[in-house]
């Protein structure tokens, strides 16, 4: 290497080392008078890319967007930096460790998958940086953690509860994704319907792409079911519809979970999901009258004209919203600490498309409820209330439309 | 209830079987192995969704442009990526094709998204009752395209002059040339033809599992197809397909839900070790 | 000893001070992607062991890769107070061993059929690591516990930087005086044909199953580096996708070389990081590359290297 080169590289050196000694020096990692920093290390390639980038593009940066042009909160604009994993852990710890270390980001915001979330956990707790609304379903816990939608488990206890109680089912059978997402699913379902001293009459798993269920819908056709629950995703989900249909089901009621109570579920079950009922959180992304649901696909078309909505951007919306919300009650003065604990503060905050959100020291869960719906005409109609469980017990409130 | 198990088996094994004859195709007159085979047929199907849904012409056309234009895929990877390295070892091909595979997915999914779309059968989806077997009619028509196209293609290469020409330029590419074959035009219709049934898969696999960027990954089961049937063998290539898709089906009728997701590479793994060259191949004749 | 020679190694001890010096004045981030690189540099001459001098394929190593994480993991949660040099050697020997007993079906095999059976191979652990849940808990994910050495704990990746790169340099070292042996000059004979090395005299299945054994013992002790550097190691960590970065980092680097080994590790997994921001060209740049490096460099970069030092690109090579 030459000397002039050297030198040069030198002074980039010490450029980049005195900007860090600047940077330190600020308020707040990630925060300064004119703008906030965010991370996030998301699938945008690989199998859940669809997920990923309707959520962080067509969400999340939508938002930040609407918002930024309003001048951003407290005068500082919202700047989201994405990194893709891939769904690979590896990649996510990489994605993560730029974002803190080299990016100084001041949160991570709505990651996705648990593999890839779990495994940053550790290096997060350690530097301090809070997670917001991670894109899961496992519960999670921490002081510096907030979760987004009802994790899978107590949703599993809702529906398994409503079921049971409001519409008499005595024999549940369950067909599972073999993974993570399936088994938290099915582990709730024998310990809940353990406690109410029943069990689940048939279970079946189905591998990750799996192409073919004849088999697993073979035997839970022997099993005589009241109800299968459906934990899979859309795609397979779909082909438990078509091979109920060639085997002739009829007294079997056929019960989405959340991931499969998606409007690409209907699209491809091609016309045939008509009277399947599903667990959603969200109201219907393209049909709900609600203004903030209206509000969220004017901003949609405003900044993605002809994109069409569905529930992971309106996930990425409305997570950003609500941390936005967070933002804007921790006020100028804004640290880590302060945005966790006006987070904290958050009391039913009326936000027009989910139950009002509440948080405190001990609950840093956005929702824990979800309504019942069923497909009529291609659309997901509700069929109950606002669902929750309030110590073990099913508590209905309306849905309010 | 078994008899119904094995019957959709069959459906199923015949989707691995049409990757494994494009494989085997390919493998038996160049030699080489193509891991964009599913690529290739995904690539036609979005180009089939571009027409109907996009364009919006009739279905009927869609899937007739879907069948040209696997060819001309077909073609153009022979042109542009095989014939370039004609003289390397396969070795080199592989990882080419493997690159080609890497390009075509992140590609698509740069054009059309990594979403999942419903792709239309070119058969009806009503149920038919043959007996004690209730199958649908998308089921029975990838059976029956299936094995029309395998009758077709041992014929062709049995029987024809041009596929009698092919074989011997996978005997031997010196020999052939002696003979007055163009290596060169063999090796591009070998392409063409593996392109077509890249695109028979499509339209017959699509409806079945959906048009995702994902979809070409079912190309892997056509390997353990194909080497089950034995490798470079047409008919072993069909045979080791339904073998898989019956297995496959079968095996979680009986095993406890622990093991069966490794049953088909258990299998695959334990014909390798007690007999390398699969049910109907050939003992390969080394040559020096 | 001419002066030519002494000054390279002067260059060489120089270049390694400043190497194991700058921890002190390199960000935390550029320490975490230096040991990255020298993980994977790791798996990739494991990797070159088998593909480049022995010509086999494997699609499977990150199946390996598993094993040596996972027994690191497992070791160093049951037996903490072990040394971790140690808790790596017992890794990497199991891998070793399982890598050996791989190589003898193997054997047998040509071709397609390797490609198949490592792939499978890779499949069958990732799915036996979730299926043995009472050890590897499963889909949960392993956190991995720290290193502990004499009191020394290993808890940031500039500590980690410390038992990484010295282990990763030695065994760079110690492959490149195997590929110079007897051995390596076998392994390499088998590549360039099978037949005329037999006549030889070289006992193929014992070269074989002994390259699959040596790759394996490489790629298993990555592993246990890998595990200690990730601190969470689950299945979906060990993927189809990873054996296939395996198979790019030595063809973009070089076959049958160890320093192509360590280029094509440095070259992907630093794209990787570069252009994490921009994930649809990264796929894209990543399967171009192999095409264009099968077509026009089938030996990689080290081959360009090896070329240019032979007197330009111009000049034939004699082999």
């Amino acid at each position: 290497m030459c000397p002039k080169k050297t030198s040069r590289l030198f002074a980039l050196l010490l450029t980049l080392l005195l900007v860090g000694i600047y940077a330190g020096a600020s308020a707040e990692v990630g925060v300064s008078d004119t703008s906030v920093v965010v991370g996030c290390s998301n699938s945008l390639s690989g199998p859940l890319a669809f997920t990923g980038t309707e959520l962080i593009k067509f969400g999340t940066e939508l938002y930040f967007n609407h918002i930024n042009e309003k001048g951003g909160i407290h005068g500082r604009k919202l700047t989201l930096k994405t990194y893709d994993d891939a769904y690979d852990p590896t990649k996510a710890v990489s994605n993560t460790k730029k974002l803190v270390m080299q990016d100084g980001v001041f949160c991570i915001l709505s990651p996705q998958g648990s593999s890839p979330i779990f495994a940053t956990l550790e290096y997060l707790e350690q530097e301090k940086v809070p997670l917001i609304f991670p894109f899961q379903g496992s519960p999670l816990q921490g002081k510096t953690i907030f979760t987004s939608f009802t994790s899978y488990p107590k949703e599993t206890e809702i529906v398994l509860h409503w079921l049971v109680e409001k519409k008499g089912f005595k024999r549940i059978g369950m067909i599972y994704q073999d993974d993570k997402y399936g088994h938290l699913y099915r582990d709730q379902a024998l310990e809940t319907l353990k406690s109410m001293g029943m069990e689940l009459v048939a279970l079946e798993s189905v591998k990750r792409g799996a192409i073919d269920l004849s088999a697993q819908m073979a035997k839970l056709g022997q099993a005589n079911l009241d109800a299968l629950c459906v934990v899979l995703v859309p795609g397979p989900a779909a082909m438990v519809i078509k091979e109920a249909k060639k085997a002739g089901w009829t007294n079997t009621k056929l019960v989405a979970s959340g991931p499969v109570t998606d409007e690409k579920f209907i699209v491809l079950a091609g016309g045939e999901s008509d009277g399947v009922w599903g667990f959603s959180l969200w109201p219907d992304p393209v049909h709900s009258q609600r203004p903030a649901m209206v509000e969220y696909r004017k901003i949609l078309e405003k900044y993605a004209p002809g994109h069409a909505a569905n529930r992971y951007s309106l996930f990425g919306y409305f997570y950003a919203k609500a941390f936005c919300e967070a933002l804007q009650r921790a006020g100028k003065d804004l640290t880590r600490e302060s945005m966790i604990k006006a987070a904290e503060g958050i009391q039913n905050w009326e936000n027009g498309i989910i139950t009002p959100v509440s948080f405190s020291e001990t609950d840093h869960a956005a929702q824990e409820d979800g309504f019942m719906v069923e497909v009529k005409g291609n659309v997901f109609k509700p069929i109950s209330g606002w669902l929750s469980l309030e110590k073990g017990k099913l508590t209905e409130r309306p849905l309010g439309e | 209830m078994l008899l119904q198990v094995i019957v959709s088996g069959i459906a199923t094994g015949c989707i691995y079987s049409l990757m494994a004859l494009g494989l085997t195709l390919i493998y038996k007159s160049t030699g080489h192995v193509n891991f964009a085979q599913g690529e290739m047929s995904m690539l036609s199907g979005f180009v089939a969704f571009t027409m109907f849904h996009i364009l919006g012409f009739s279905v009927t056309f869609s899937l007739f442009i879907c069948l040209l234009s696997s060819i001309v895929i077909g073609l153009v990877m022979e042109r542009l990526l095989v014939r370039p390295a004609i003289r390397a070892p396969h070795f080199n091909v592989f990882i080419i094709t493997l690159g080609a595979s890497i390009v075509m997915q992140s590609g698509a999914g740069l054009i059309w998204t990594h979403d999942q779309f419903l792709f239309p059968s070119a058969f009806p989806s009503e149920t038919f009752s043959l007996g004690f077997v209730r199958v649908n009619g998308i089921s029975l028509g990838i059976i029956a395209t299936t094995g029309v196209l395998m009758l077709v293609l041992y014929f062709f290469f049995k029987y024809s002059k041009t596929g009698t020409a092919m074989r011997a330029v996978s005997e031997s590419q010196n020999a052939a040339l002696l003979m007055g074959i163009s290596v060169k035009r063999s090796f591009a219709l070998t392409w063409a033809i593996s392109g077509f049934i890249s695109g028979v898969g499509a339209v017959l696999i699509a409806p079945v599992i959906f048009l995702s960027t994902r979809m070409g990954l079912v190309v892997i089961n056509g390997f353990a197809a194909a080497i089950l049937g034995g490798w470079g063998s047409i008919p072993g290539a069909v045979l080791g397909g339904i073998m898989l898709g019956i297995l496959e089906n079968v095996a979680p009728y009986y095993f406890p839900s622990q093991i069966r997701n490794i049953i088909p590479f258990a299998v695959l793994v334990g014909v390798l070790i007690i007999k390398p060259t699969g049910i109907m191949g050939e003992e390969e004749k080394r040559r020096v | 000893m001419s002066v030519q020679v002494k000054g390279t190694k002067l260059f060489l001890v120089m270049a390694a001070v400043l190497f194991f010096i700058s921890p002190l004045f390199l960000s935390r981030y550029a320490i975490y992607v230096l040991n990255l690189f020298a993980i994977y540099a790791l798996v990739a001459i494991g990797l070159n062991l088998v593909m480049g001098y022995t010509g086999l394929i494997s699609a499977g190593h990150a199946g390996f890769l598993a094993i040596g994480a996972y027994s690191t993991a497992i070791l160093t949660s049951v037996a903490g107070w072990l040394s971790p040099l140690i808790i790596l050697h017992v890794a990497g020997l199991l891998t070793g061993l399982i890598g050996f007993g791989l190589g003898i079906p193997i054997l047998r095999l040509k071709g397609i059929y390797i490609v198949m059976v490592t792939l499978a191979f890779g499949v069958v652990i990732t799915e036996i690591i979730l299926q043995w849940s009472s050890l590897t808990h499963g889909d949960d994910g392993f956190r991995v516990p720290r290193a502990v050495l004499g009191g020394f704990v290993f808890d940031s990746d500039k500590k980690l930087f410390f038992l990484i790169q010295p282990i990763t340099i030695v065994m760079t070292l110690i492959a490149r005086n195997i590929v110079q042996t007897r051995v390596g000059r076998a392994f390499r004979a088998i590549e360039q044909s099978e037949i005329a090395s037999e006549t030889m005299g070289i006992d193929l299945a014992k070269y074989k199953t002994k390259a699959f054994g040596l790759s394996a013992f490489y790629t298993g002790i990555a592993g246990g580096l890998f595990a200690y550097a990730m601190t969470y190691i689950s299945p979906d960590s060990f993927n189809m996708g990873v054996s296939i970065d395996f198979i790019a980092m030595i063809v973009i680097g070089g076959m049958g070389s160890i320093l192509g080994s360590i280029i094509g590790a440095v070259i992907l997994t630093g794209i990787q990081h570069a252009l994490s921001e921009l994930p649809k060209v990264q796929t894209l740049i990543f399967g171009i590359a192999l095409i264009v490096f099968m077509i026009f460099m089938p030996k990689g970069i080290s081959g360009l290297i090896m070329d240019w030092k032979q007197g330009g690109p111009n000049r034939k090579q004699s082999q």
